[in-house]
């Protein structure tokens, strides 16, 4: 039995395709389209899972849609009426999306795709529990999920158990954490649903004391939280509920400054802010959490929606609260659901055992090396071949040990927005300025951002003060930990200002030429971590094709790419005319 | 070849003019909508003091969680858009 799960029309479109109960394909629009966050109906998406199994759409049994799109234009609605006249341009802006494409999925889907059977639709916030529960190891989790806005609901939480879950109370838009974080992303000149790990970057720049931070006790005064962690803002500070601008001057008067440019320096002042912003969402999410494992009695905790993408809160949970594991799938925002949908028809609304647990995130495309070799020579590509993997480790370990960029294209693309050794960039975190080196040559990104650390699961509690045993988000870099003071020195490119790393741990079963070329790097450095960055351009999304790689290497200053079993080395070839800097643009 | 040119050149024309007055249409019809249908229900629900959002603040409430008790439901009810 086959069953694609879709999400669109809102950010991040995707597909996943379920065999049997199994997630056999998933991946995001953006990565086909090269549009970053694509909403568009995921045609891409959904084409890639059905030739990756050799299937038609007639060997589809069910299509799933991530949300109630009526419901959801039902809250629209009453925002246009509530807002009324001020919510003028947006109806006129919003509303031809509504009529042209959100409110005819069914038909969109049978025309697009010449489907004849089912559509089911679950709402948005199920979307995100089932995406995370019913993928986990656990049998009975609390669930928590917080995003920006499903239909009506911004937070939720239940009980998932066995096939069914159970999510019991909800808080309403307006009132989101989501919104909140957005809000901020967007008064610091970032952009929304993009820039908000930015903001996450740059709080530990800014005063992370509760008592000293002048913007903490402002943010909290536009907040009434409750003991249960439940919460309503005073939406006079705020107007993403009647016009698409989000911080209102109310709020521009509280903090101290009308919104900031994009692409200005970030002054103390932002960074306070950005602190302060993170110390409120940190705040309101410990006290969810201990509220609901007091209601559910459950020692897991399955946590999904964009804000379970907080990686310096994720890291937190496990000592700020009583639960024991978590589970947070590596693809917690929106971009997800489709996953969710899928698994949520098999398992809960067919009622078929549940019979997967994600063990890792490798379930997008990959290419042949005899694909990669065509597209090499065909393009008059001038590169080498690998005899065997142990000389691909070898050689790629030296060559990032020199100080080398190194693009690394192997196997299968990741699913979510990080990389995890598909399509990664890699770099010698010993070096001083490996950093500086990176951003100066690719990424072109704020000097403030750090770069994230990767690390065999074997040596991770060497370096990194995680929980123990290490949570299985920890292999999709969703969890934020310190590193211990002695290797501060040693490796500065991928320590944080607060002394803190978003590290990858690798366990060797998930990919074992990523595990044994980190482990290799140990051996001539004597530091068994790699710096591993989403092989990419700011402004880009990943890579997915030897194309978009090539390419991506030939317009920045990657020095070489690892590409299935062969070597490229960028000065062999004429330089491409295409300049990354020129689409740095986000 | 300046003719193959000079012809697609009009049919963009063409395109941009049928997009322009597209987009006219729609905002005079929505503007219509806007005002005589959101209009109209917002000084109705004003008189009748009804709000379509919560906005309100609280303070001596003890819980802002809503009940939502979502949980498996029959199959008929997943085919519905609502």
């Amino acid at each position: 039995m086959y069953i694609l799960g879709i999400s669109c029309y809102y950010h991040d479109a995707s597909a996943a395709l379920l065999k049997d109960g199994v997630i056999v394909a998933a991946a995001e629009e953006e990565r086909f389209t090269r549009k970053k966050h694509d909403v568009s109906f995921p045609i891409n998406s959904i084409d890639y899972c059905l030739k990756s199994q050799n299937i038609n759409i007639n060997d589809i049994d069910y299509i799933g849609f991530y949300e109630k799109p009526f419901l959801k234009f039902e809250r629209v609605l009453h925002q246009h009426l509530e807002g009324f006249p001020r919510s003028y341009r947006t109806f006129l802006s919003k509303l031809p999306s509504w009529f042209n494409e959100k409110l005819r999925v069914v038909k969109t889907i049978r025309k697009k795709l010449k489907y004849r059977k089912d559509v089911l639709f679950i709402q948005h916030h199920l979307a995100h529990a089932a995406s995370a529960f019913l993928v986990s190891p656990f049998k009975e989790a609390a669930i928590v999920t917080v995003d920006g806005v499903g239909e009506w609901s911004t937070t939720t939480y239940g009980l998932g158990k066995e096939n069914n879950i159970h999510l019991k109370r909800e808080i309403k838009f307006p009132h989101s954490i989501g919104l909140l974080y957005s809000t901020i992303t967007a008064y610091l000149g970032f952009s929304v649903n993009n820039s908000e790990y930015k903001v996450m970057g740059l709080a530990p720049y800014g005063d992370m004391n509760r008592k000293t931070n002048p913007y903490y006790q402002k943010l909290l005064s536009v907040i009434d939280i409750k003991s249960d962690g439940s919460y309503r803002f005073d939406m006079g500070y705020f107007t993403y509920h009647y016009i698409n601008k989000m911080p209102s001057k109310k709020l521009c008067y509280l903090l101290g400054g009308p919104i900031t440019q994009r692409g200005a320096e970030m002054t103390q002042r932002h960074k306070d802010i950005a602190a302060a912003l993170q110390l409120v969402t940190e705040d309101i999410l410990i006290k969810i959490l201990n509220y609901v494992h007091k209601e559910t009695n459950s020692e897991n905790i399955a946590l999904a929606g964009g804000v379970a993408l907080n990686s310096v809160f994720n890291g937190k949970i496990l000592s700020s609260t009583p639960f024991k594991k978590i589970w947070i799938q590596p693809n917690a925002s929106d971009g997800g659901t489709s996953l969710g949908v899928a698994s949520y028809i098999y398992n809960t609304i067919l009622d078929k055992k549940r019979n997967y647990v994600m063990k890792d995130a490798y379930l997008g495309p990959s290419f042949s090396n005899e694909e990669i070799q065509k597209f090499l020579n065909q393009n008059k590509i001038t590169y080498s071949v690998f005899k065997n993997d142990k000389e691909l480790i070898d050689k790629t370990a030296k060559l990032i040990y020199d100080n080398n960029v190194v693009g690394w294209f192997q196997g299968r693309l990741e699913w979510g927005p990080r990389a995890l050794g598909a399509r990664s960039i890699l770099a010698n975190p010993t070096n001083p300025r490996a950093k500086e080196i990176l951003n100066e040559k690719v990424k072109h990104r704020e000097k403030f951002r750090p770069f994230a650390p990767v690390v065999c699961d074997d040596d991770a509690l060497k370096y990194f003060d995680c929980d123990k045993p290490i949570p299985e988000p920890t292999d999709f870099m969703l969890m934020v930990y310190p590193i211990f003071a002695k290797w501060h020195k040693k490796i500065p490119s991928v320590t944080h200002v607060d002394g803190s790393g978003r590290l990858q741990t690798i366990r060797k079963p998930q990919n074992p030429l990523y595990y044994n070329l980190i482990k290799k790097f140990g051996k001539l450095s004597g530091i068994p971590i790699l710096i591993n960055t989403s092989f990419n351009i700011r402004g880009e999304p990943i890579v997915c094709t030897p194309q978009d790689a090539y390419k991506c290497m030939m317009g920045t200053g990657i020095d070489y790419l690892v590409i299935g079993k062969f070597l490229i080395k960028r000065e062999d070839n004429p330089k491409d005319s295409w300049d990354s800097e020129k689409y740095a643009n986000d | 070849m300046e003719k193959k040119s000079f012809l697609e050149g009009v049919k963009g024309g063409q395109k941009k003019y049928g997009e322009s007055l597209a987009a006219i249409v729609n905002s005079i019809l929505l503007s219509l909508a806007y005002f005589l249908g959101v209009g109209l229900t917002f000084i109705f629900a004003k008189l009748s003091k009804k709000h379509f959002l919560d906005l309100k603040l609280d303070r001596s409430r003890e819980s802002y969680w809503e009940e939502l008790n979502l949980d498996k439901e029959r199959i008929e009810n997943y085919y519905k858009q609502f």
